[in-house]
C-alpha cells in the first residue's frame, strides 16, 4: 500500500509514524499520578451525542441517568428533543461509546443524546440541535463520535462550539476516517481525536501538527453493542470516548478546569511518541 | 396533455411544454447514462473485492422517493443476495455509517446474535467482520460502500477503512458525473423556487407535478425502448451513427405531419 492511502488523520499516530510527534514540551511532563489517581469522574457528566445508550448494558455499569432522542417537529422543520424513557440504541455505536467512558470514569454520569432519528432528513440540524440541548444542559464533557460534512453546518457548529468552549463545556470530537473537512471535528475549540493502534485505553499521544491533536486507542478495540452484546470495532468513532474519559477523570479532579486547561493536561501527560 | 386549470396555476400552456420537454430530456438523458453509472459502480465493487480479497462488497444508494438505502451493485462470491436490498436509512451499520457520515470497521459481528442479523440473513450471507464508508458528495452523503470478510484476516484495519474510502471517493465521482439529471423534480423545484416567492410553494409543487407527470408512463414504454436502444449504440461506428439519425430523421417528420393532421382534423388521437 502506497503512503498516499494511509489514514487521512490517523497517520501520525500508527506504528512508525509516532517518532513524528516528537516535541520538546514547553511545560514539561506532568506527572500522571498527580493528575490520574484515584480520579474516578465524580461530580462530572458526560454527553454522547449518538444512537442512544441502552441503559441496561453491563458495560455502562447504571451511570446512564437520562436519556432523549432529537427528532423532527410534525411540519418537519424543526429538530425538537423528547425524553426517551426506553433509552434505545439503534445501531450499538453509542453503547459502544458509553462502555469506553464508563471503564475510565466509572463515577461520571451519562447523558445519551440520541441525534438518530427515523427520518434522514435534517439530520446535521438533528445533530447541531442535540449538541445545542447538551451544552444548555450543563455536561461537562461532550462525546461526539460523529461529524457533519454538510458546509451548511459550518457556521452552525463552530458557533455552537464557541458556546461550548465559553461555557466550560469540553467537546471531544472524532476525527473523520475519510479524508476532508467535518464540523465539528477539526474546530480548534474542540478536542480533536483520531485512532493509534497500540491497545491500550491508557495510552494517548498529542500531535503538535494540528487540526487532529490526539491520538488514543481506537484499532480492535471490543466494546458494547446492541443488545447486551459485543463486537470488535475499529475506528476514530472508539478513539474519542478515550479522551473523553480522560477528560472526565481530569474535570473530576479540577472541577473549575476549562477546555483549554484539560487540553493542557491532555497534551503535557500524553505518552511519549516513539 | 391537458392544460392546468384552477386559479392558482398562473403558468401557462407553453410554459408548461418547455418544462415537460426539459423534463423528458433529463429523463432521457438519465436513461442514456444510467447504465453507465451502474457499470462504473460495479466495476468500483469488483476492484474492492479484489483488492481486500473479500468475501463480497457493494454499494447502497439512499433513494430520496423511496426514503431508503438500496443496494444498487455487489461482487464477490457472497455479494450477489444484497442486490435490491432497501433499507431503513438508520438501520444497521449501513444505516448508521450513512446517518452519520463516520467510517466504521466491525469485527465478530456474528457474536450478538441481535445485530442486523436480520438483514444479514435476507442476503443468504452473515459476516463476520465489516467495514463500511460513507459516499460524499457537496451535498452530504449519498450512500456507502462496505466490504465484507476479508479472506486474510479476522478483522479490518484503519488502512482498510481508508482505502475503502478511496474507492468510495471514485464512486462518488461517478455517480456525480452521472446524476446531473438525476433528479428532475428536485431540478425543477430548486429553479421554479428560486423565481417565486416563497409563499407560492404549493404552486412549484403542482407545476413541478405537472411537468413531470407520466414521465415514465405505460404509453410511453415504447418510447424507452428506443432510447434504451440509443444507448447500446455506444460502440457503433460514425457510419452507423449517421445512418440512424438519418432513419430517425425520416420517421419523427412522418410522425410530426401526422400528428399535423390529426390537430387540423379536430380529432385528439388518431387511429393506430
Amino acid at each position: 500500500m502506497t503512503e498516499a492511502l494511509l489514514p487521512a488523520w490517523s497517520e501520525p499516530f500508527v506504528g512508525e509514524r509516532r517518532a513524528g510527534l516528537l516535541r520538546s514540551r514547553p511545560l514539561g511532563e506532568l506527572d500522571r499520578a498527580t493528575i490520574f489517581e484515584g480520579a474516578d469522574g465524580t461530580g462530572v457528566t458526560v454527553a454522547i451525542i449518538d444512537s442512544g445508550v441502552e441503559r441496561d448494558h453491563p458495560d455502562v455499569g447504571g451511570c446512564l441517568v437520562r436519556s432523549v432522542v432529537v427528532d423532527l417537529d410534525a411540519e418537519q422543520d424543526e429538530p425538537v428533543v423528547h425524553e426517551d424513557p426506553e433509552s434505545l440504541d439503534v445501531v450499538g455505536h453509542g453503547t459502544a461509546c458509553a462502555g469506553i467512558i464508563h471503564a475510565l470514569a466509572p463515577a461520571a454520569q451519562l447523558i445519551s443524546v440520541r441525534v438518530l432519528g427515523p427520518d434522514n432528513r435534517g439530520k446535521g440540524a438533528i445533530f447541531a440541535a442535540g449538541l445545542e440541548w447538551a451544552i444548555g444542559e450543563g455536561a461537562t464533557v461532550v462525546n461526539l463520535s460523529l461529524s457533519s460534512r454538510s458546509e451548511a453546518m459550518f457556521p452552525v457548529f463552530h458557533d455552537l462550539a464557541d458556546r461550548a468552549y465559553f461555557a466550560n463545556c469540553l467537546l471531544v470530537s472524532a476525527a473523520n476516517n475519510v479524508q476532508g473537512a467535518s464540523y465539528p471535528s477539526l474546530f480548534a475549540a474542540v478536542v480533536s481525536v483520531a485512532a493509534h493502534d497500540v491497545a491500550d485505553p491508557w495510552t494517548w499521544f498529542y500531535n503538535p501538527a494540528p487540526p487532529v491533536e490526539f491520538g488514543a486507542y481506537g484499532v480492535d478495540v471490543e466494546v458494547a453493542w446492541k443488545g447486551g452484546g459485543h463486537v470488535v470495532a475499529t475506528g476514530n468513532s472508539f478513539a474519542a470516548p478515550h479522551v473523553a474519559g480522560l477528560a472526565a477523570l481530569i474535570r473530576g479532579r479540577y472541577p473549575s478546569a476549562s477546555p483549554f486547561e484539560v487540553k493542557t493536561i491532555l497534551a503535557a501527560t500524553a505518552n511519549r511518541p516513539g | 396533455m391537458s392544460p392546468p386549470r384552477g386559479p392558482a396555476d398562473r403558468l401557462d400552456a407553453d410554459a408548461l411544454d418547455l418544462l415537460r420537454a426539459i423534463a423528458r430530456r433529463g429523463v432521457i438523458a438519465r436513461r442514456l447514462e444510467e447504465g453507465a453509472e451502474r457499470a462504473v459502480l460495479r466495476s468500483i465493487v469488483e476492484a474492492t473485492v479484489r483488492l481486500f480479497d473479500a468475501e463480497a462488497a457493494s454499494i447502497a444508494l439512499y433513494d430520496p422517493a423511496l426514503g431508503q438505502l438500496v443496494f444498487e451493485v455487489a461482487a464477490g462470491e457472497q455479494g450477489q443476495g444484497v442486490i435490491g436490498l432497501a433499507i431503513a436509512p438508520d438501520q444497521g451499520i449501513a444505516g448508521y455509517v450513512f446517518t452519520t457520515g463516520q467510517a466504521l470497521a466491525l469485527s465478530e459481528v456474528e457474536s450478538d446474535a441481535r445485530f442486523g442479523r436480520g438483514t444479514a440473513e435476507a442476503t443468504g450471507y452473515v459476516p463476520r467482520s465489516i467495514v463500511a464508508v460513507p459516499l460524499v458528495d457537496e451535498r452530504g452523503t449519498i450512500g456507502i460502500l462496505e466490504v465484507l470478510d476479508k479472506r486474510s484476516s479476522v478483522a479490518f484495519s484503519l488502512r482498510d477503512i481508508e482505502l475503502a474510502g478511496v474507492f468510495a471517493g471514485q464512486a462518488t465521482v461517478a455517480i456525480r458525473a452521472s446524476r446531473v439529471e438525476r433528479d428532475l423534480a428536485s431540478l425543477l423545484r430548486a429553479a421554479l423556487t428560486s423565481l417565486a416567492e416563497p409563499a407560492d410553494r404549493p404552486t412549484i409543487e403542482r407545476i413541478v407535478g405537472l411537468a413531470i407527470a407520466d414521465l415514465d408512463g405505460d404509453d410511453e414504454g415504447r418510447l424507452w425502448t428506443i432510447v434504451d436502444r440509443v444507448a447500446r449504440l455506444r460502440q457503433a461506428d460514425p457510419g452507423e451513427l449517421e445512418l440512424l439519425a438519418e432513419i430517425l430523421e425520416v420517421v419523427a417528420r412522418r410522425a410530426e405531419g401526422r400528428a399535423e393532421q390529426r390537430r387540423r382534423s379536430g380529432r385528439a388521437r388518431g387511429p393506430r
